[in-house]
Order: C-alpha cells, then sequence, then structure tokens
C-alpha cells in the first residue's frame, strides 16, 4: 500500500515535471523563435533608414502617469505631424515601482517599443539584462552631440556604450514663501547661500506653536532631500561604501529636527504627509524640492489649492567653497527595447523627442527638459503664474549637476541598502554612527558579491 | 433561582452589548475619516487638528473621479472578472473537495497536504516564470490571464474540504445505498448543506479579486482592460498622492462589496439544522 | 453493480477490483477540473521558481547552476535573518490574537442580538476595505504627535505626548502597531468563516449537554470546540500562512512613497520582493521562498497529524 502511493507520487511528480519542462522548452521557443525574426527585420529597415517609410507603424511606449503628466500627449502630436503614418501607443505602467514592472513586462517578451527610463538603478538594472538597443552608432550616424545635455550623457555611459537618452532633466532648487518673509521681516533667501548660511536662515523664520507654527525649512522624507547635501562638494560619491562623509549632513539635520526648526521625519513618512500640502497652506517658509514642482505649484496657485501665492525660487544652498547653482539632478530619459520589431520608427521618435524639438515642447507645459538653453529657460520663467522677480528666474540657471544617483552596476543594491539606513536614522531607530555602520557593512557586502 | 438566573443573563446581555458598542465605534472611526477625507481638497486631509466635517464639503471630488480616470469601465470590468472568477471557483473547489473529504482514493492525504502547503508559496516568488508562460500561451492583456490565475485555488478547495468534514459519513453513505451517484450526492445532498461555506468562499474569493492589485497590474497593461485597484492607484503619482480622490474612489468601491456581503449574509445564520440533516 | 451475487469468486474478484478503479476515477474526476487549471498555471511556475533556487539567474540572460550556493548564502545573510525573525514575531503576535477575537465575536453574534446583521457587516468592513486607503486611516489616527489615539491617551493618563508610544514610527511599536492593524482589518474574516462553522453544529449536542447539566463554560469546551475543529484547522493554517505570507500590510503601513521598509519592519517577502526585482538575484530570492515554504510544509504535517488525532 505504501509502496503503491509513494509509486503514485512519483509518477504524478513526474507527470508535473515532464509538463514543466515542455512549458520550460516551449517559452525559450518563443523567445528564441522571436529573435531570428526580428533581425531580418531591423536589417531591412536599416537598409532604408534614409528615407521616410510611409508604411503604417504602431509604436508602444511605456511610461507612467499619463493623465499626470502635461507633456506626453502634445509630444505625440508634434511628432505625428510630420509621420502621419505612425500611431503611438502609451502603456501606462504606474509611478509606483515603475521600474520593476517594467523588468517585468520586458522579461516576458512584451512587445514594447519605446521606454521611458525612470531612474538610474532601473537603468543600470535593464542594461544588465540587455532589455536595451546600445545607442552609440545610431548617435554617431545621426551626429547627436552630447554635449547639450550638461554632461549628463557621460554620466549614464555604460562599458563605452549609452542606452538612453534624456529628455527632461530636473534639478533642485529652494522653494521659498515670500509672504512668510515679509510677516517675519526677514530678507528672501538668495542665489548663493551656503548650507550654514541656509540653516541660520531657517531659524530664524521658525514661529508658532499648534496650527500656527512655522516652520523654517522643510525636508521630504526621500533620501536624497537630506543625505545628497553631502555630495556637493564633489569629494564624495554615494556608491563606493564609505559614508563617513554623511555624518555631519545628518548631524546637522536632526539637530534642526530636534530643535523644532523643520517637521519630524517619522510623523511625515507614517502620516504620508505630502510636501506640497505643507507648503500650500503656508506652515513652511523655505523648502528643497525639484524643480519638477514648479508647473504644479503654479497650477495650483491658480485653482486656489495653494494658499502660497506668494513665491519664489533661488538656487540650492551649497557647502563652503562650492560654486552656488551645483545642485542634484535626476533624469528622465528613453530607450529603445532591443527586441523591438520596429527599431527604426522608435528610434525616430526618441531622436525627436529627446532633440531640440522635443525640448520645446516639454518646455512650453512648463516641466525642463535635458536640453537647457537660453530659449528654454526664458520659455519657463515666461510661464504664466511663475514667480516674477529676477532671483527666481537666475535659480533656473545651474552650475554643476550630481545626479541623485550615480550609474552603478549594484546602484539597485546600494538604492536600497541606503534608503533603509536613511529611514532608521531619521526615525530613530539607530544613531548616525550606527546608520552610518550599516550602511558601510551592507554596501560592502553588495559590491562583493 | 430562575429569576436571578435571568438576571445574570440580562446583566450579561448588557455588558456584551457595552463592549461590543465599544469595538463597533473603533471599527467605524476610520470609515468616518474616510468618508470625511473624501470630501476635502488633498492638502487637507492630512491636516491637523483635524475636522470631522469638513468646512466646506467638496462634493466635486464625486464627480472628478469619474472623469479624471475611467471609473465605470474599470468598476465593469472588475465586476466582470469577479463574477466569473467566484462561479468557477465555487464549482471546481466544491467538486473537488469532495473528493478529498468523502470518497477513498490511492494519494489522497498527500496530494490534499502538497495542495496546502503550495498555498504558502509567495506569489512574488512564482511572478515571473508565471508571467513569462502566460505571455507564450497569448494570454497577456486579456482578462483570461486574471480568471486563469485566481479561479483554481487551493484555498477554496481548503475551506470547502473543512466544510464538508463536519458533515457526517453517514449521510453519504445512506444516500449510496439509496442507488445516488457520487455526482448525484454532491449536488443534491452536499451543495444545497453547504450554503454557508459556499457563501463565505463567494464573498472571499469576491473580495480578493475585487482588491486584486498586482496581478491586474502586471497582465493588463491596456487602460480600457485595467481594474478598479489600479484606478486607485492612478491618483498616487511620481510627484503626488490625492488622498481626497483617493478616499472618494474607495468609498465608491466598497459599495458593490458590500452589497455582496449583505446579500448573502443570511446565509451564515441559516443552520445546518434547518436544511434537513436531523434525520 | 447489477449481477454481482450470481458470479463466481473469480468474478467477483475482478468485480470489485474493476470497481475500486471506478471508484478511483470518479474520485480523480471531482478533483480534475480545479486540478488541472491549478497545475498549469501555477503548479508549473512554482515548480520552475523551485529550480530556479539552484541557478544565477537575472531575469532574462541564460542561468549559470550554483548548486546549494544560494542555500548557503541564506546562512550568512543578516538582512535575511532579521526579515525571518520580524515574520515570526508577527506570526507569533497575530495568530493567537485573530483567533480568539474572530470566535468570540463569531459566538457572540451567532446569537440572537438586537442589530447583529448590523454588527456582522461592521466588522467585516476592515476586511471588504481598500488597504491603501485604510493604511492611511489608520496612520493618521496613530500619528505620534498630532494623532487622535494619542491625543485621547495623554487626556486620560496625563502621560507628555513626546513619551507616549510613537506607534508606527517607533522601532519598538512598530511590530505591535502592525499586529494590532492586521486583527482589526482581518478578524472579521476569519469570525465569517467561524460563523460558517458554527451552523455545522448539531444543536442537539448543546440540547443533551444542557439536559446534561453542562454550564455554558462546560457546553463551550464539550460541543462547540470539538464540532468546530476542522475549522479552527482551517482558520489556523490559513492565518499562519497569510502571516507568513505578508507583505501588502507593511508596505502599506510603513513603506512610503519609495516601497521600502526599515530594518524593524522589514518581512520575508518583502525581501524575495526585493532580492528578485530590485538585485535581479532570482536564484537567491527563490530560495528564500523554499525556506518559506518548507516552515509552513512543517507546519502544516504538524496540523494534519493533529487534526487526524482530534478528528478520531
Amino acid at each position: 500500500m505504501n509502496m503503491r502511493r509513494k509509486k503514485v507520487f512519483g509518477f504524478t511528480l513526474a507527470a508535473v515535471l515532464l509538463v514543466g519542462l515542455l512549458a520550460g522548452c516551449s517559452g525559450n521557443n518563443g523567445n528564441s523563435g522571436k529573435t531570428p525574426a526580428a533581425e531580418p527585420q531591423t536589417n531591412n529597415s536599416a537598409n532604408v533608414s534614409n528615407e521616410k517609410s510611409d508604411e503604417p507603424v504602431t509604436l508602444k511606449w511605456a511610461l507612467w502617469d499619463w493623465e499626470a503628466t502635461a507633456y506626453y500627449q502634445p509630444l505625440i502630436d508634434a511628432y505625428k505631424k510630420d509621420h502621419p503614418n505612425v500611431t503611438i501607443e502609451y502603456v501606462d505602467l504606474g509611478s509606483t515601482d515603475y521600474m520593476t514592472m517594467l523588468s517585468t513586462q520586458l522579461s516576458g517578451g512584451a512587445d514594447l517599443d519605446i521606454l521611458t527610463i525612470k531612474d538610474i538603478p532601473g537603468y543600470a538594472n535593464l542594461v544588465k539584462q540587455n532589455h536595451l538597443e546600445p545607442l552609440k552608432g545610431f548617435m554617431d550616424s545621426n551626429s547627436i552631440d552630447t554635449s547639450v545635455y550638461g554632461g549628463t550623457v557621460e554620466q549614464i555611459q555604460v562599458n563605452g556604450d549609452v542606452y538612453a537618452l534624456p529628455f527632461r532633466s530636473d534639478f533642485w532648487i529652494v522653494y521659498y514663501n515670500k509672504d512668510l518673509f515679509d510677516k517675519a521681516g526677514v530678507p528672501y533667501p538668495t542665489n548663493d547661500m551656503t548650507l550654514d548660511q541656509y540653516d541660520e536662515l531657517a531659524r530664524k523664520m521658525t514661529s508658532g506653536s499648534g496650527s500656527e507654527k512655522v516652520y523654517g525649512a522643510h525636508y521630504h522624507t526621500w533620501r536624497s532631500a537630506v543625505q545628497l547635501f553631502g555630495i556637493l562638494d564633489g569629494k564624495s560619491t554615494i556608491v563606493d561604501g564609505k559614508y563617513a562623509f554623511l555624518i555631519p549632513v545628518y548631524e546637522r539635520i536632526l539637530k534642526e529636527q530636534d530643535d523644532g526648526i523643520v517637521m519630524d521625519y517619522a510623523t511625515l513618512k507614517t502620516s504620508s504627509t505630502h510636501y506640497s500640502g505643507v507648503f500650500y497652506n503656508n506652515s513652511v517658509a523655505m523648502m528643497n524640492m525639484g524643480s519638477w514642482f514648479i508647473a504644479t505649484q503654479i497650477d495650483k496657485v491658480k485653482s486656489g489649492e495653494s494658499q502660497a501665492t506668494n513665491w519664489g525660487i533661488v538656487k540650492y544652498p551649497h557647502p563652503d567653497g562650492v560654486k552656488a547653482g551645483t545642485t542634484l539632478g535626476t533624469i528622465t530619459s528613453l530607450a529603445v527595447n532591443q527586441k523591438s520589431a520596429n527599431k527604426e520608427a522608435a528610434l525616430d521618435f526618441l531622436k525627436f523627442v529627446t532633440g531640440e524639438e522635443g525640448a520645446s515642447v516639454i518646455a512650453s507645459t512648463g516641466t525642463i527638459p535635458a536640453i537647457k538653453n537660453d530659449e528654454v529657460v526664458n520659455s519657463i520663467a515666461s510661464i504664466d503664474g511663475f514667480p516674477s522677480d529676477e532671483n527666481s528666474k537666475a535659480a533656473l540657471t545651474t552650475d554643476r549637476t550630481y545626479l541623485e544617483m550615480p550609474l552603478h552596476e549594484k546602484s539597485a543594491d546600494i538604492e536600497v541598502i541606503l534608503n533603509e539606513a536613511h529611514d532608521n536614522i531619521m526615525t530613530k531607530n539607530a544613531t548616525i554612527d550606527e546608520g552610518i555602520a550599516d550602511m558601510e557593512k551592507r554596501v560592502q557586502e553588495a559590491l562583493g558579491n | 433561582m430562575t429569576r436571578a438566573n435571568k438576571q445574570a443573563k440580562t446583566v450579561a446581555k448588557i455588558f456584551a452589548y457595552l463592549v461590543l458598542a465599544v469595538v463597533i465605534l473603533c471599527m467605524l472611526v476610520p470609515y468616518a475619516w474616510m468618508l470625511s477625507s473624501s470630501l476635502k481638497l488633498n492638502k487637507d486631509v492630512f491636516s491637523f487638528p483635524m475636522h470631522w466635517i469638513p468646512d466646506a464639503p467638496r462634493w466635486l471630488n464625486y464627480a472628478e473621479i469619474w472623469t479624471r480616470i475611467p471609473l465605470g469601465r474599470f468598476i465593469y470590468n472588475t465586476a466582470k472578472l469577479s463574477v466569473i472568477v467566484t462561479v468557477l471557483q465555487l464549482l471546481t473547489s466544491s467538486f473537488a473537495a469532495y473528493a478529498f473529504s468523502k470518497l477513498r482514493f490511492k494519494g489522497r492525504n498527500l496530494l490534499f497536504l502538497g495542495y496546502i502547503a503550495t498555498i504558502a508559496i509567495p506569489w512574488q516568488a512564482y511572478m515571473v516564470p508565471q508571467f513569462i508562460m502566460m505571455r507564450s500561451m497569448g494570454l497577456n492583456n486579456t482578462h483570461l490571464a486574471i480568471i486563469f490565475l485566481q479561479a483554481f485555488s487551493a484555498f477554496g478547495v481548503f475551506l470547502m474540504r473543512q466544510f464538508y468534514q463536519s458533515i457526517p459519513d453517514e449521510l453519504c453513505e445512506a444516500a449510496r445505498i439509496d442507488g445516488l451517484s457520487e455526482y448525484g450526492i454532491w449536488g443534491k445532498i452536499m451543495l444545497p448543506l453547504s450554503k454557508p461555506a459556499l457563501s463565505t468562499l463567494t464573498i472571499f474569493t469576491f473580495v480578493n479579486t475585487w482588491n486584486d492589485f498586482l496581478g491586474p497590474m502586471i497582465y493588463l497593461t491596456r487602460t480600457d482592460l485595467k481594474t478598479i485597484q489600479i484606478g486607485l492607484r492612478m491618483f498616487i503619482t511620481q510627484y503626488s498622492a490625492e488622498y481626497g480622490l483617493i478616499m472618494a474612489a474607495s468609498v465608491v468601491s466598497i459599495i458593490p462589496v458590500l452589497i455582496v456581503f449583505l446579500a448573502l449574509q443570511k446565509y451564515f445564520v441559516q443552520g445546518v439544522a434547518s436544511s434537513g440533516i436531523k434525520g | 453493480m447489477q449481477n454481482e451475487p450470481v458470479l463466481g469468486n473469480e468474478m467477483v474478484k475482478r468485480n470489485a477490483m474493476s470497481k475500486t478503479l471506478k471508484d478511483h476515477l470518479v474520485a480523480y474526476s471531482f478533483i480534475a477540473p480545479n486540478f488541472i487549471g491549478f497545475a498549469i498555471f501555477t503548479l508549473v511556475p512554482m515548480i520552475y521558481a523551485f529550480v530556479l533556487a539552484f541557478v544565477k539567474w537575472d531575469g532574462a540572460n541564460p542561468m549559470e547552476y550554483v548548486g546549494l550556493r544560494n542555500f548557503a548564502r541564506l546562512l550568512q545573510d543578516s538582512t535575511f535573518h532579521k526579515a525571518f525573525w520580524n515574520t515570526i514575531l508577527y506570526t507569533v503576535g497575530v495568530v493567537p490574537i485573530t483567533m480568539v477575537c474572530a470566535l468570540g465575536l463569531a459566538i457572540l453574534l451567532n446569537q440572537k442580538l438586537l442589530g447583529r446583521n448590523f454588527m456582522r457587516t461592521v466588522f467585516f468592513f476592515p476586511y471588504v476595505a481598500s488597504l491603501v486607503a485604510v493604511a492611511a486611516v489608520w496612520n493618521f489616527v496613530f500619528s505620534p504627535t498630532m494623532g487622535p489615539v494619542n491625543n485621547i491617551l495623554h487626556a486620560i493618563t496625563g502621560v507628555p505626548i513626546e513619551d507616549l508610544p510613537r506607534w508606527a514610527a517607533d522601532k519598538d511599536w512598530a511590530m505591535f502597531t502592525v499586529v494590532l492593524f492586521t486583527v482589526w482589518k482581518n478578524m472579521g474574516y476569519y469570525m465569517v468563516i467561524y460563523l460558517a462553522g458554527l451552523q455545522g453544529v448539531n444543536p442537539e449536542l448543546y440540547e443533551a449537554a444542557e439536559l446534561d447539566g453542562a454550564g455554558p463554560w462546560k457546553r463551550f469546551r464539550n460541543v462547540t470546540i470539538p464540532q468546530l475543529a476542522p475549522t479552527t484547522f482551517f482558520v489556523l493554517m490559513i492565518l499562519v500562512i497569510n502571516s507568513f505570507k505578508v507583505y501588502d500590510i507593511f508596505i502599506n503601513l510603513f513603506a512610503g512613497a519609495d516601497n521600502q521598509l526599515n530594518n524593524s519592519t522589514r518581512v520575508l517577502v518583502y525581501q524575495i520582493y526585493n532580492t528578485a526585482f530590485r538585485s535581479l538575484d532570482y536564484g537567491y530570492a527563490s530560495a528564500m521562498a523554499i525556506v518559506l515554504f518548507l516552515l509552513v510544509l512543517g507546519i502544516t504535517l504538524i496540523q494534519f497529524q493533529g487534526e487526524k488525532k482530534y478528528g478520531q
């Protein structure tokens, strides 16, 4: 009886494994079957690439926040004017964990053509997985000049090749509430502030209590809003496994938190408090945030949701001895799926969006494109609702921009570790020293793997 | 004696009501807040001190959720999926559970054990192989993918089997002697008897499919196929989260599930005795 | 079936054999619809994932066989250990409290009480609601300095707000907070299972027990508990498994915008998810999943034996 039972079980197991193997094989076949099928097509289209083809093409564009992003539709419309044969379908993968979703879709063989790249760790992963089409050859043959991107393209090179081109480039600035400064009789922040001056100003601007409380500054719960003050001097990087340089940064911010100059991190995080809300409600005098908030703030002042109607921006505060205008940046780029059946058409669209034409479309929606020339700056500063003072316009030009997360083979792992440690330190789950030690230990472990 | 007994009973009852009242209050407070937030501007949702009744209720939120995202379409999709999955789940689970509970065959316990144990494997661990396989079958961007994913779960079999365990075997034996086939016993005796379990399973499957997020997120990338939970998260964008709208949409999305619950609720209390097990 | 008795010895035997065969086929035909669907769409990928535990794979490039190296790595991995113990701690907290609450509520709401339909609905409510929304509400209510919970506690006890627990924001209270939240959210679910189970209890048994002079407690112990044994087995198993598999609740309660958990709230499935999708280490993630699976399999086996004994 027992024996027989075993036999049955063994048989079932074998059958199941067989089915599994078959499924696995057919899956592989499907994949390998696709590649050769795609190749001749690429060759074909490569031959005719000089000529504009009139054949109808449908491109699938992976992106996030279709509804909430102002420039997707204008970009498509502008492109279609010259390419009526191209239809562009969007695939909205949502903003939370977008890069994970994208990677899963590509691993499953999704027929996406154009891929929006949201962050550097995700980009590094996709490059590692061989999902992205190398662009060096394409860029050379189309003589695309990377110098217009302000050095960001060089920062995303992998083994001498580039797999994506930026079309949007945001950088960090300080937003401030002019009414609150006027009320307190304190002069406005300037375009050249050291970190010490920023701290001093924040302390001066803190007042009141209860619902009348005004915080001098505000740090959102993202790691980049706090930790990356440490890399502005250009001497340290966050990917080498040594983090002692972060100790003074954390000491300063935690002291501000203890003194009630800024809101408590743990409260912010657990109550999902959004930075925009506290700024709209006139409860913070200054806030360091990315340039993406400019368009939102303008909109919300118009709609009446933002009560901080009198506002301005200045350049990011910087460490002693560093040039004003040094700041953090983040780029959003486009890439082409290596397995795309319409590579030529996809590359052409990529060229459009990341080029001058795309840049002016993006700028017209109040978003900062990757190509940032005087025309773009003027276009943004002239948007109705943009602060009228000269300083705010000048704040749109930057000197040196460090990427929030530099490209590194392990940047995805490092990002996770740093975020966790940041959380531990800011919630006082760990002392600064413990948090730093944890970062160093785990990052070095990850680097060694 | 009986009087004292009665008095004690009354006291106990009052006490029970008191306890229940407090607990119910705790259960309801979050919903009151949800309702009140759904009538606020986003920036006021998390502002302190909290206002239970918004100064200027923003009914516009309830209008906006239908235009900002195709909420009607999402609700239709979700309802369709939930109904199909639930029907399939009920049929196949109660069918299989009957064999596991009332029939003897080789490898029964082993198979059952294996079934349960697979519930333990987190979906995240086999999500990618599953996705690759489904795609190779051409099921990507079809509702069929979600149906196949959800309809054949071991959970339902487990739940039904446990309920059948409490139905005496003698009942089946008697029916067999009366010449009923196994299918007949399942259809004529077990199904009517297991209304409480069936309605429980209905609710669970319905709620699970209704609230499923990751599955539709991966398999349904075309907007016209998406479901309500993806819709809810469309209000959370890269640089902002509109909690006023999220709360409004949540309130709307609870209603259908609540209807299902209320409709089936009476079956939890319809005792086995009343359905004729006594003989 | 029709002409059984007439035939000879040999025939009876063969007939009996074909009868067992037929019985088996009937049994398998009952299982088939569910099992075939399950095997194709769930079991096959699961087995595939098992195989992955012995390879190094990034989700796209060719796999590389590494034997048991992924499992060896688990022994050294301090973050995995932390996630493991956090998960165990969470399970130990959630399972008994939820069970007692669910059973208590079910028994209470199985009585003839005023407005019990309303109450059942209210208790089931949290389970139905979307996690995104209720987690936001919960965090708001338990907000350390401004939330109503701490303000009420402050008013009652007079302890300054700074000295009160900081709930989700506090490493020592985070686990307690999430256990409380889970019980609140899920007890209605298990209450419904118990309610359904209670309908299967034969009322004659209560009557008989009452005739024997058994009080409420004795009736509960000698009738309700044994009669509910299959239900309890089910509730216990599902509770344990769901606690081990917990992910969504932690993410929605603690993770914030970047979907990350810290040391005191990291759980196993989060670790699996991160390892697979952020670090692209599918093999290592599968090894973690196998550990989880074996753990639950072990518990299932113990319970299964327990149920058998109890059933007899």
